[in-house]
Protein backbone atom coordinates (compact mmCIF):
# COMPACT_ATOMS: atom_id res chain seq x y z
CA UNK A 1 0.00 0.00 0.00
CA UNK A 2 1.24 3.67 -1.05
CA UNK A 3 2.57 6.19 1.37
CA UNK A 4 0.04 8.44 -0.49
CA UNK A 5 -3.34 6.10 -0.12
CA UNK A 6 -1.93 6.18 3.98
CA UNK A 7 -1.11 10.19 3.36
CA UNK A 8 -4.84 10.96 1.95
CA UNK A 9 -6.49 9.08 4.75
CA UNK A 10 -4.76 11.19 7.50
CA UNK A 11 -5.92 14.62 5.71
CA UNK A 12 -9.60 13.32 5.30
CA UNK A 13 -9.63 11.59 9.11
CA UNK A 14 -8.44 14.86 9.98
CA UNK A 15 -9.49 17.62 7.31
CA UNK A 16 -12.54 19.31 10.27
CA UNK A 17 -9.37 20.59 11.94
CA UNK A 18 -7.25 21.06 9.00
CA UNK A 19 -10.13 23.47 7.82
CA UNK A 20 -10.68 24.73 11.44
CA UNK A 21 -6.78 26.07 11.34
CA UNK A 22 -7.42 27.39 7.74
CA UNK A 23 -10.31 29.18 8.70
CA UNK A 24 -8.11 30.81 11.80
CA UNK A 25 -5.36 31.98 9.01
CA UNK A 26 -7.85 33.44 7.43
CA UNK A 27 -9.19 35.69 9.77
CA UNK A 28 -5.81 36.34 11.04
CA UNK A 29 -4.78 37.80 7.32
CA UNK A 30 -8.11 39.50 6.83
CA UNK A 31 -7.70 41.90 10.47
CA UNK A 32 -4.21 41.83 9.64
CA UNK A 33 -5.03 43.09 5.97
CA UNK A 34 -7.66 45.32 7.16
CA UNK A 35 -5.53 47.14 10.00
CA UNK A 36 -2.76 47.96 6.68
CA UNK A 37 -6.04 48.90 4.59
CA UNK A 38 -7.18 51.72 7.43
CA UNK A 39 -3.76 52.74 9.80
CA UNK A 40 -1.20 52.10 7.31
CA UNK A 41 1.85 54.78 7.38
CA UNK A 42 3.76 56.18 4.45
CA UNK A 43 6.34 53.26 4.69
CA UNK A 44 3.83 50.59 4.61
CA UNK A 45 3.30 49.54 8.08
CA UNK A 46 0.56 49.29 10.45
CA UNK A 47 0.76 52.38 12.46
CA UNK A 48 -0.51 51.78 16.35
CA UNK A 49 -1.15 55.64 16.90
CA UNK A 50 -3.35 55.56 14.31
CA UNK A 51 -5.01 52.14 15.24
CA UNK A 52 -5.64 53.83 18.71
CA UNK A 53 -7.37 56.62 17.30
CA UNK A 54 -9.26 54.82 15.49
CA UNK A 55 -10.72 52.24 17.33
CA UNK A 56 -9.28 53.08 21.05
CA UNK A 57 -7.49 50.78 23.26
CA UNK A 58 -9.45 47.48 22.12
CA UNK A 59 -8.39 47.57 18.51
CA UNK A 60 -4.43 47.73 20.07
CA UNK A 61 -5.30 45.19 22.57
CA UNK A 62 -6.85 43.00 20.04
CA UNK A 63 -4.05 43.52 17.13
CA UNK A 64 -0.97 42.83 19.89
CA UNK A 65 -3.21 39.45 21.19
CA UNK A 66 -3.52 38.28 17.94
CA UNK A 67 0.42 39.09 17.23
CA UNK A 68 1.08 37.26 20.35
CA UNK A 69 -0.89 34.35 19.32
CA UNK A 70 0.55 34.36 16.20
CA UNK A 71 3.68 33.94 17.66
CA UNK A 72 2.68 30.40 19.08
CA UNK A 73 0.98 29.86 15.95
CA UNK A 74 3.25 26.66 14.73
CA UNK A 75 2.74 25.10 18.82
CA UNK A 76 -0.99 25.37 18.47
CA UNK A 77 -1.57 24.15 14.89
CA UNK A 78 1.28 21.15 16.12
CA UNK A 79 -0.77 20.50 18.93
CA UNK A 80 -3.98 20.50 16.84
CA UNK A 81 -3.21 18.09 14.45
CA UNK A 82 -1.42 15.57 16.54
CA UNK A 83 -3.47 15.46 19.05
CA UNK A 84 -4.92 11.82 19.16
CA UNK A 85 -2.16 10.73 16.60
CA UNK A 86 -1.93 7.07 17.82
CA UNK A 87 -4.10 7.17 21.30
CA UNK A 88 -7.29 7.84 19.17
CA UNK A 89 -7.04 4.97 17.31
CA UNK A 90 -6.53 3.41 20.06
CA UNK A 91 -9.76 4.56 22.08
CA UNK A 92 -11.54 3.49 18.81
CA UNK A 93 -10.53 0.38 18.32
CA UNK A 94 -9.43 1.06 14.43
CA UNK A 95 -5.96 0.47 15.52
CA UNK A 96 -7.05 -3.15 15.67
CA UNK A 97 -8.56 -2.85 12.83
CA UNK A 98 -4.99 -1.52 11.51
CA UNK A 99 -3.41 -4.35 13.55
CA UNK A 100 -4.77 -7.40 11.85
CA UNK A 101 -3.41 -6.05 8.39
CA UNK A 102 -0.23 -6.68 7.03
CA UNK A 103 1.08 -3.39 7.99
CA UNK A 104 3.90 -1.79 10.08
CA UNK A 105 1.99 0.42 12.84
CA UNK A 106 5.17 2.55 12.27
CA UNK A 107 4.63 3.17 8.55
CA UNK A 108 1.40 4.10 9.13
CA UNK A 109 1.58 6.44 12.11
CA UNK A 110 5.43 7.59 10.77
CA UNK A 111 3.58 8.94 7.57
CA UNK A 112 0.95 10.04 9.79
CA UNK A 113 3.17 12.25 12.02
CA UNK A 114 5.32 13.68 8.10
CA UNK A 115 1.54 14.66 6.68
CA UNK A 116 0.21 16.26 9.84
CA UNK A 117 3.89 18.02 10.62
CA UNK A 118 3.66 18.90 7.37
CA UNK A 119 0.60 20.75 7.33
CA UNK A 120 1.09 22.24 10.75
CA UNK A 121 4.43 23.49 8.86
CA UNK A 122 3.05 24.74 5.85
CA UNK A 123 -0.01 26.71 7.63
CA UNK A 124 2.62 28.31 10.05
CA UNK A 125 4.57 29.29 7.07
CA UNK A 126 1.74 30.79 5.50
CA UNK A 127 0.44 33.14 8.16
CA UNK A 128 3.82 34.12 9.92
CA UNK A 129 5.83 35.88 7.30
CA UNK A 130 2.49 37.15 5.57
CA UNK A 131 1.15 38.51 8.89
CA UNK A 132 4.36 40.00 9.21
CA UNK A 133 4.64 41.51 5.45
CA UNK A 134 0.78 43.01 6.11
CA UNK A 135 2.03 44.51 9.46
CA UNK A 136 5.40 45.45 9.46
CA UNK A 137 6.16 45.39 4.97
CA UNK A 138 8.97 42.73 5.76
CA UNK A 139 9.24 39.46 7.82
CA UNK A 140 12.11 38.13 9.31
CA UNK A 141 13.61 35.57 6.42
CA UNK A 142 14.23 31.94 6.76
CA UNK A 143 14.55 32.44 10.63
CA UNK A 144 11.36 31.96 10.59
CA UNK A 145 10.69 28.70 8.61
CA UNK A 146 13.76 27.50 10.95
CA UNK A 147 11.35 28.66 14.07
CA UNK A 148 8.48 27.13 13.01
CA UNK A 149 10.20 23.83 12.15
CA UNK A 150 11.61 23.24 15.65
CA UNK A 151 8.42 23.55 16.81
CA UNK A 152 6.53 21.51 15.17
CA UNK A 153 9.18 18.39 15.54
CA UNK A 154 9.76 19.15 19.20
CA UNK A 155 6.10 19.49 19.79
CA UNK A 156 4.92 16.88 17.17
CA UNK A 157 6.75 14.26 18.70
CA UNK A 158 6.14 14.64 22.10
CA UNK A 159 2.85 14.78 21.05
CA UNK A 160 3.45 11.44 19.44
CA UNK A 161 5.25 9.84 21.94
CA UNK A 162 2.93 10.66 24.41
CA UNK A 163 -0.04 9.16 22.46
CA UNK A 164 1.63 6.07 22.27
CA UNK A 165 -0.01 5.90 25.86
CA UNK A 166 -2.68 8.27 26.52
CA UNK A 167 -5.82 10.14 25.83
CA UNK A 168 -4.19 13.26 26.78
CA UNK A 169 -1.25 13.62 24.66
CA UNK A 170 -1.70 17.44 23.30
CA UNK A 171 -2.94 18.24 26.97
CA UNK A 172 0.15 16.94 28.60
CA UNK A 173 2.52 17.76 25.49
CA UNK A 174 0.74 22.04 26.13
CA UNK A 175 1.16 21.39 29.87
CA UNK A 176 5.36 20.38 29.51
CA UNK A 177 5.38 23.03 27.25
CA UNK A 178 4.55 25.67 30.30
CA UNK A 179 6.20 23.99 32.17
CA UNK A 180 9.45 24.22 30.01
CA UNK A 181 9.13 28.02 29.71
CA UNK A 182 8.70 28.73 33.23
CA UNK A 183 11.29 26.45 34.11
CA UNK A 184 13.45 28.14 31.64
CA UNK A 185 12.68 31.49 33.10
CA UNK A 186 13.71 30.16 35.97
CA UNK A 187 16.42 29.10 35.77
CA UNK A 188 17.83 32.24 33.45
CA UNK A 189 16.70 34.67 36.42
CA UNK A 190 19.01 31.93 38.97
CA UNK A 191 16.11 31.64 40.86
CA UNK A 192 15.73 27.78 40.57
CA UNK A 193 16.11 26.61 44.78
CA UNK A 194 17.17 22.98 43.78
CA UNK A 195 20.85 21.04 43.15
CA UNK A 196 22.52 21.39 39.88
CA UNK A 197 22.32 17.89 38.74
CA UNK A 198 18.44 18.00 39.47
CA UNK A 199 18.24 21.25 37.39
CA UNK A 200 20.10 19.80 34.47
CA UNK A 201 17.73 16.50 34.34
CA UNK A 202 14.68 18.27 33.89
CA UNK A 203 15.70 20.80 31.94
CA UNK A 204 16.93 17.87 29.73
CA UNK A 205 13.64 15.90 29.47
CA UNK A 206 11.58 18.93 29.07
CA UNK A 207 10.81 20.69 26.00
CA UNK A 208 13.80 22.59 24.96
CA UNK A 209 13.14 25.61 25.93
CA UNK A 210 16.61 27.47 25.71
CA UNK A 211 16.83 26.48 22.60
CA UNK A 212 13.40 27.59 21.19
CA UNK A 213 13.92 30.78 22.78
CA UNK A 214 17.69 31.33 20.79
CA UNK A 215 15.91 30.49 17.60
CA UNK A 216 12.48 32.43 18.82
CA UNK A 217 15.36 35.85 19.55
CA UNK A 218 16.85 34.95 16.15
CA UNK A 219 13.34 35.38 14.37
CA UNK A 220 12.42 38.74 16.70
CA UNK A 221 16.21 40.60 15.58
CA UNK A 222 16.50 38.90 12.26
CA UNK A 223 19.53 38.13 13.89
CA UNK A 224 22.01 34.99 11.58
CA UNK A 225 20.20 31.59 12.69
CA UNK A 226 21.51 29.67 16.18
CA UNK A 227 22.13 26.19 14.21
CA UNK A 228 23.19 24.46 17.29
CA UNK A 229 19.93 25.35 18.54
CA UNK A 230 17.67 23.84 15.91
CA UNK A 231 19.70 20.65 15.92
CA UNK A 232 19.25 20.49 19.86
CA UNK A 233 15.64 21.00 19.52
CA UNK A 234 15.52 18.50 16.23
CA UNK A 235 17.52 15.73 17.80
CA UNK A 236 15.01 16.33 21.28
CA UNK A 237 12.12 15.60 18.77
CA UNK A 238 14.12 12.56 17.04
CA UNK A 239 15.04 10.87 20.05
CA UNK A 240 11.09 10.88 21.20
CA UNK A 241 9.91 9.47 17.66
CA UNK A 242 12.50 6.68 17.63
CA UNK A 243 11.30 5.87 21.65
CA UNK A 244 7.47 6.05 20.56
CA UNK A 245 8.39 4.02 17.06
CA UNK A 246 9.80 1.05 19.74
CA UNK A 247 6.96 1.21 21.83
CA UNK A 248 4.53 1.29 19.28
CA UNK A 249 5.98 -2.26 18.15
CA UNK A 250 5.10 -3.51 21.59
CA UNK A 251 2.31 -1.53 22.55
CA UNK A 252 -0.79 -3.40 23.36
CA UNK A 253 -4.07 -2.93 21.67
CA UNK B 1 -2.21 -23.74 13.49
CA UNK B 2 -2.62 -22.04 16.65
CA UNK B 3 -1.17 -23.42 20.09
CA UNK B 4 -1.58 -21.40 23.38
CA UNK B 5 0.35 -22.84 26.02
CA UNK B 6 -0.78 -22.07 29.91
CA UNK B 7 -1.44 -18.50 28.87
CA UNK B 8 -2.11 -16.33 31.64
CA UNK B 9 -3.46 -13.30 31.16
CA UNK B 10 -3.75 -10.31 33.72
CA UNK B 11 -4.59 -6.56 33.50
CA UNK B 12 -3.14 -5.34 36.77
CA UNK B 13 -5.09 -2.93 38.11
CA UNK B 14 -7.69 -3.17 35.74
CA UNK B 15 -11.32 -2.77 36.67
CA UNK B 16 -13.40 -6.13 37.39
CA UNK B 17 -15.98 -7.47 34.64
CA UNK B 18 -18.57 -9.57 36.18
CA UNK B 19 -17.15 -11.73 38.95
CA UNK B 20 -13.78 -11.40 39.00
CA UNK B 21 -12.10 -9.21 41.55
CA UNK B 22 -10.04 -6.29 40.48
CA UNK B 23 -6.25 -6.96 39.47
CA UNK B 24 -7.11 -10.65 39.14
CA UNK B 25 -6.33 -12.36 36.03
CA UNK B 26 -8.43 -12.49 32.76
CA UNK B 27 -7.59 -15.28 31.74
CA UNK B 28 -5.69 -18.45 33.90
CA UNK B 29 -3.47 -21.33 32.06
CA UNK B 30 -5.16 -21.91 28.86
CA UNK B 31 -4.29 -24.06 26.77
CA UNK B 32 -5.49 -24.90 23.61
CA UNK B 33 -4.58 -26.12 20.24
CA UNK B 34 -6.62 -25.03 16.87
CA UNK B 35 -6.08 -27.24 13.58
CA UNK B 36 -5.27 -25.40 10.37
CA UNK B 37 -9.02 -25.74 8.71
CA UNK B 38 -10.77 -26.06 11.71
CA UNK B 39 -13.79 -23.69 13.09
CA UNK B 40 -13.58 -23.22 16.80
CA UNK B 41 -16.40 -21.64 18.47
CA UNK B 42 -15.61 -19.82 22.33
CA UNK B 43 -18.72 -19.61 24.74
CA UNK B 44 -19.05 -18.23 28.18
CA UNK B 45 -21.06 -15.93 29.90
CA UNK B 46 -20.20 -11.99 29.58
CA UNK B 47 -16.36 -11.57 30.99
CA UNK B 48 -15.53 -15.09 31.25
CA UNK B 49 -12.30 -13.84 28.51
CA UNK B 50 -13.56 -14.46 25.13
CA UNK B 51 -12.05 -11.19 24.04
CA UNK B 52 -9.14 -11.41 25.92
CA UNK B 53 -8.67 -14.52 23.92
CA UNK B 54 -9.17 -13.14 20.91
CA UNK B 55 -6.79 -10.59 21.57
CA UNK B 56 -3.90 -12.74 22.33
CA UNK B 57 -4.62 -14.89 19.77
CA UNK B 58 -4.26 -11.94 17.14
CA UNK B 59 -1.40 -10.92 19.13
CA UNK B 60 -3.52 -7.31 20.22
CA UNK B 61 -2.00 -8.77 23.67
CA UNK B 62 0.82 -9.97 25.28
CA UNK B 63 0.27 -13.19 27.58
CA UNK B 64 1.43 -12.23 31.21
CA UNK B 65 2.90 -15.90 31.56
CA UNK B 66 2.41 -18.79 28.75
CA UNK B 67 2.82 -18.43 25.27
CA UNK B 68 0.77 -17.90 21.80
CA UNK B 69 2.34 -19.33 18.31
CA UNK B 70 0.58 -19.28 15.13
CA UNK B 71 2.37 -21.56 12.65
CA UNK B 72 5.26 -21.15 15.11
CA UNK B 73 5.52 -17.71 15.02
CA UNK B 74 4.15 -15.06 18.10
CA UNK B 75 1.01 -13.89 16.67
CA UNK B 76 1.82 -10.29 15.94
CA UNK B 77 4.59 -11.36 13.82
CA UNK B 78 2.33 -13.20 12.20
CA UNK B 79 -0.49 -11.27 11.27
CA UNK B 80 2.41 -8.70 10.29
CA UNK B 81 3.18 -11.43 7.37
CA UNK B 82 -0.21 -13.06 6.60
CA UNK B 83 -2.80 -10.82 7.64
CA UNK B 84 -6.04 -12.03 9.46
CA UNK B 85 -9.60 -11.55 8.90
CA UNK B 86 -11.02 -9.71 12.32
CA UNK B 87 -14.61 -8.85 12.78
CA UNK B 88 -14.17 -7.08 16.49
CA UNK B 89 -17.13 -7.37 19.03
CA UNK B 90 -18.03 -3.98 18.51
CA UNK B 91 -17.02 -2.91 14.75
CA UNK B 92 -16.48 0.39 14.10
CA UNK B 93 -14.88 2.92 11.86
CA UNK B 94 -14.80 6.64 11.07
CA UNK B 95 -18.68 7.72 11.29
CA UNK B 96 -18.39 10.47 8.51
CA UNK B 97 -17.00 7.85 6.12
CA UNK B 98 -19.57 6.21 3.42
CA UNK B 99 -19.79 2.02 3.22
CA UNK B 100 -18.28 2.19 0.25
CA UNK B 101 -14.92 4.73 0.77
CA UNK B 102 -14.70 2.38 3.89
CA UNK B 103 -14.53 -0.88 2.10
CA UNK B 104 -12.19 1.08 -0.23
CA UNK B 105 -10.40 2.53 2.19
CA UNK B 106 -9.63 -0.88 4.18
CA UNK B 107 -9.10 -2.79 0.60
CA UNK B 108 -6.07 -0.31 -0.18
CA UNK B 109 -4.78 -1.01 3.87
CA UNK B 110 -4.87 -4.85 2.35
CA UNK B 111 -2.44 -3.70 -0.44
CA UNK B 112 -4.78 -3.60 -3.41
CA UNK B 113 -4.33 -1.15 -5.75
CA UNK B 114 -6.83 1.51 -6.27
CA UNK B 115 -8.50 -0.46 -9.58
CA UNK B 116 -8.82 -3.60 -7.58
CA UNK B 117 -9.72 -1.94 -4.15
CA UNK B 118 -12.91 -0.56 -5.91
CA UNK B 119 -13.46 -3.88 -7.71
CA UNK B 120 -13.02 -5.61 -4.11
CA UNK B 121 -15.47 -3.06 -2.76
CA UNK B 122 -18.22 -3.25 -5.46
CA UNK B 123 -18.03 -6.92 -5.33
CA UNK B 124 -18.46 -7.21 -1.24
CA UNK B 125 -21.63 -4.27 -1.03
CA UNK B 126 -23.37 -6.58 -3.62
CA UNK B 127 -22.60 -9.77 -1.38
CA UNK B 128 -23.81 -8.33 1.94
CA UNK B 129 -27.01 -6.35 0.07
CA UNK B 130 -25.18 -2.88 1.19
CA UNK B 131 -25.02 -1.40 -2.67
CA UNK B 132 -28.11 0.91 -1.68
CA UNK B 133 -26.28 2.20 1.14
CA UNK B 134 -23.09 2.56 -0.68
CA UNK B 135 -23.30 6.01 -0.16
CA UNK B 136 -24.44 6.24 3.41
CA UNK B 137 -22.56 7.13 6.19
CA UNK B 138 -21.12 4.82 8.65
CA UNK B 139 -22.40 7.05 11.43
CA UNK B 140 -25.94 6.40 10.15
CA UNK B 141 -25.99 2.97 9.51
CA UNK B 142 -28.28 0.41 12.20
CA UNK B 143 -26.95 -1.93 14.11
CA UNK B 144 -27.72 -4.72 11.66
CA UNK B 145 -26.28 -2.81 8.57
CA UNK B 146 -22.97 -2.01 10.16
CA UNK B 147 -22.53 -5.85 11.47
CA UNK B 148 -23.19 -6.79 7.78
CA UNK B 149 -20.14 -4.13 7.04
CA UNK B 150 -18.03 -5.53 8.99
CA UNK B 151 -18.42 -8.96 8.01
CA UNK B 152 -18.02 -7.87 4.42
CA UNK B 153 -14.28 -6.25 5.64
CA UNK B 154 -13.33 -9.37 7.02
CA UNK B 155 -13.55 -10.59 3.17
CA UNK B 156 -12.03 -8.04 1.72
CA UNK B 157 -8.60 -9.83 1.65
CA UNK B 158 -8.40 -14.16 1.42
CA UNK B 159 -7.02 -14.77 5.13
CA UNK B 160 -5.81 -18.14 6.52
CA UNK B 161 -7.19 -17.29 10.08
CA UNK B 162 -10.88 -15.68 10.31
CA UNK B 163 -11.53 -14.42 13.94
CA UNK B 164 -14.95 -13.34 14.33
CA UNK B 165 -16.77 -11.62 17.75
CA UNK B 166 -20.07 -12.28 18.23
CA UNK B 167 -20.32 -12.51 14.52
CA UNK B 168 -24.27 -12.60 14.67
CA UNK B 169 -24.96 -9.76 16.84
CA UNK B 170 -27.70 -7.72 15.21
CA UNK B 171 -27.72 -9.26 12.17
CA UNK B 172 -32.13 -10.66 11.07
CA UNK B 173 -32.54 -14.02 10.83
CA UNK B 174 -32.15 -13.90 6.86
CA UNK B 175 -28.78 -12.43 7.54
CA UNK B 176 -28.03 -15.01 10.29
CA UNK B 177 -29.31 -17.66 7.85
CA UNK B 178 -26.60 -16.21 5.24
CA UNK B 179 -23.98 -16.11 7.91
CA UNK B 180 -23.99 -19.67 8.60
CA UNK B 181 -23.73 -20.26 4.75
CA UNK B 182 -20.60 -18.06 4.71
CA UNK B 183 -18.97 -19.75 7.50
CA UNK B 184 -19.39 -23.00 5.38
CA UNK B 185 -17.85 -21.45 2.31
CA UNK B 186 -14.82 -20.85 4.65
CA UNK B 187 -14.48 -23.80 6.00
CA UNK B 188 -14.33 -25.32 2.71
CA UNK B 189 -11.80 -23.31 1.88
CA UNK B 190 -9.56 -24.28 4.64
CA UNK B 191 -9.66 -21.43 6.66
CA UNK B 192 -9.11 -21.54 10.35
CA UNK B 193 -12.10 -19.99 11.93
CA UNK B 194 -12.66 -18.74 15.74
CA UNK B 195 -16.17 -17.09 16.47
CA UNK B 196 -17.27 -15.99 19.92
CA UNK B 197 -20.98 -16.35 20.18
CA UNK B 198 -23.67 -16.54 22.57
CA UNK B 199 -25.69 -17.93 20.27
CA UNK B 200 -25.27 -21.59 21.08
CA UNK B 201 -27.45 -22.82 18.31
CA UNK B 202 -25.59 -21.02 15.87
CA UNK B 203 -22.02 -22.68 17.81
CA UNK B 204 -23.33 -25.81 17.67
CA UNK B 205 -24.43 -25.78 13.88
CA UNK B 206 -21.22 -23.69 12.99
CA UNK B 207 -18.14 -25.03 14.78
CA UNK B 208 -16.56 -28.49 15.32
CA UNK B 209 -15.83 -27.60 18.94
CA UNK B 210 -16.74 -25.17 21.34
CA UNK B 211 -14.28 -24.01 24.18
CA UNK B 212 -16.35 -22.76 27.37
CA UNK B 213 -14.97 -20.26 28.89
CA UNK B 214 -15.52 -19.30 32.27
CA UNK B 215 -14.25 -16.49 34.73
CA UNK B 216 -10.70 -16.77 32.76
CA UNK B 217 -10.74 -20.35 32.48
CA UNK B 218 -11.44 -23.25 30.23
CA UNK B 219 -14.21 -25.23 31.96
CA UNK B 220 -14.75 -27.99 29.33
CA UNK B 221 -14.10 -28.45 25.45
CA UNK B 222 -16.98 -29.92 23.76
CA UNK B 223 -16.97 -31.04 20.30
CA UNK B 224 -20.57 -30.29 18.96
CA UNK B 225 -20.22 -32.47 15.74
CA UNK B 226 -22.54 -35.19 16.00
CA UNK B 227 -20.60 -38.33 15.36
CA UNK B 228 -21.46 -39.96 12.10
CA UNK B 229 -24.72 -42.39 12.44
CA UNK B 230 -26.02 -40.40 16.05
CA UNK B 231 -30.03 -39.68 15.77
CA UNK B 232 -30.92 -36.36 16.45
CA UNK B 233 -34.00 -36.16 18.80
CA UNK B 234 -37.09 -33.66 17.91
CA UNK B 235 -40.38 -33.34 19.47
CA UNK B 236 -43.35 -33.56 17.21
CA UNK B 237 -46.72 -32.24 18.27
CA UNK B 238 -49.82 -33.66 16.44
CA UNK B 239 -53.31 -31.82 16.64
CA UNK B 240 -54.62 -35.38 18.34
CA UNK B 241 -53.62 -38.99 19.13
CA UNK B 242 -52.57 -40.61 15.93
CA UNK B 243 -52.16 -44.58 15.92
CA UNK B 244 -49.73 -43.61 12.95
CA UNK B 245 -47.25 -42.37 14.52
CA UNK B 246 -45.79 -46.12 16.02
CA UNK B 247 -45.95 -46.83 12.20
CA UNK B 248 -44.49 -43.43 11.00
CA UNK B 249 -41.93 -43.59 14.15
CA UNK B 250 -41.23 -46.95 15.47
CA UNK B 251 -39.06 -45.16 18.33
CA UNK B 252 -42.07 -42.67 19.43
CA UNK B 253 -41.82 -41.95 22.60
CA UNK B 254 -44.50 -39.98 24.76
CA UNK B 255 -43.01 -36.13 25.42
CA UNK B 256 -44.85 -36.13 28.54
CA UNK B 257 -44.80 -39.50 30.41
CA UNK B 258 -47.47 -40.53 33.01
CA UNK B 259 -49.39 -37.41 31.35
CA UNK B 260 -50.82 -38.70 28.49
CA UNK B 261 -53.18 -41.41 27.18
CA UNK B 262 -53.19 -45.25 27.20
CA UNK B 263 -50.80 -44.96 24.56
CA UNK B 264 -48.19 -43.30 26.16
CA UNK B 265 -48.13 -39.92 24.44
CA UNK B 266 -48.75 -36.74 26.50
CA UNK B 267 -51.12 -34.32 26.02
CA UNK B 268 -50.26 -31.09 26.05
CA UNK B 269 -51.97 -27.56 26.40
CA UNK B 270 -54.60 -26.92 23.76
CA UNK B 271 -55.46 -30.36 23.37
CA UNK B 272 -52.25 -31.31 21.21
CA UNK B 273 -50.28 -34.14 21.73
CA UNK B 274 -46.51 -34.24 22.33
CA UNK B 275 -43.84 -37.37 20.99
CA UNK B 276 -40.44 -37.64 20.82
CA UNK B 277 -38.47 -39.10 17.78
CA UNK B 278 -35.24 -39.81 16.68
CA UNK B 279 -33.97 -39.57 13.08
CA UNK B 280 -30.43 -40.05 11.58
CA UNK B 281 -30.92 -36.94 9.62
CA UNK B 282 -33.38 -34.21 8.37
CA UNK B 283 -33.92 -36.73 4.88
CA UNK B 284 -35.44 -38.98 6.77
CA UNK B 285 -37.36 -36.60 9.28
CA UNK B 286 -39.10 -35.30 6.21
CA UNK B 287 -39.94 -39.11 4.74
CA UNK B 288 -41.28 -39.69 8.21
CA UNK B 289 -43.36 -36.81 8.28
CA UNK B 290 -44.68 -37.29 5.17
CA UNK B 291 -45.67 -40.79 5.77
CA UNK B 292 -47.67 -39.80 9.39
CA UNK B 293 -49.57 -37.01 6.94
CA UNK B 294 -50.52 -39.19 4.55
CA UNK B 295 -51.78 -41.41 7.47
CA UNK B 296 -54.15 -37.91 8.41
CA UNK B 297 -52.33 -37.23 10.96
CA UNK B 298 -52.19 -33.36 11.75
CA UNK B 299 -49.08 -32.15 12.59
CA UNK B 300 -48.70 -28.59 14.64
CA UNK B 301 -44.83 -28.18 14.84
CA UNK B 302 -41.56 -30.30 14.82
CA UNK B 303 -38.70 -29.03 16.61
CA UNK B 304 -35.59 -30.06 17.37
CA UNK B 305 -34.84 -30.66 20.84
CA UNK B 306 -31.97 -31.20 23.64
CA UNK B 307 -29.16 -29.50 22.25
CA UNK B 308 -26.70 -31.01 23.35
CA UNK B 309 -24.05 -28.04 23.84
CA UNK B 310 -27.06 -26.19 25.05
CA UNK B 311 -27.71 -28.92 28.02
CA UNK B 312 -24.02 -29.34 28.41
CA UNK B 313 -23.44 -25.11 28.73
CA UNK B 314 -26.41 -25.08 30.95
CA UNK B 315 -24.97 -28.24 33.10
CA UNK B 316 -21.18 -26.03 32.84
CA UNK B 317 -22.84 -22.75 34.20
CA UNK B 318 -25.73 -23.66 36.19
CA UNK B 319 -28.50 -22.34 34.15
CA UNK B 320 -26.56 -18.70 34.09
CA UNK B 321 -25.92 -16.54 31.05
CA UNK B 322 -23.73 -18.13 28.46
Amino acid sequence: MSALHLAGLTVRSHRRRILGLVAFVAIALAAASAARILVADEHGHVNADQLFLLGGYPAVSALLLLGWLLGRFPLIATLVLMAGLVSHDHAEGYARLYAVRPLSPVRVYGTRFVVLGGLAFAVSAVLLPAFDLLLLGTWAGPATLVLILANVLVFGALTAFLSVWTRGDAWIALLLGLAALVWQALRDAGRLAVPPGVRDVVSFILPPQAALFRLEEAFGDVAPIPWDAFVYAAGYGLVLLVIAALALRRREL
Amino acid sequence: MIALDEVTKSYGSAPARGPRPAGDAALREISLRIARGEVCAVVGPNGAGKTTLFGLVLGFLEPSAGSVRIDGVPPRRYTRRHGAAYLPERFRLPADWTVAAALRALARLEGLDRREAARRADALLERFALVDHADRRIGALSRGLLQRLGLAQTLIAERELVVLDEPTDGLDPLWRVRFRDLVEELRREGRTILIASHDLAEVERLAERAVLLDNGAIREIIPTRRPEGEATLYRIELASPSDAVALAFPNATPADPGAGDAAGAGPVDGGTTAYHIAVANESELSRRLAALLEAGAVLVSVAPVAVPLEERVRRAFGGGDA
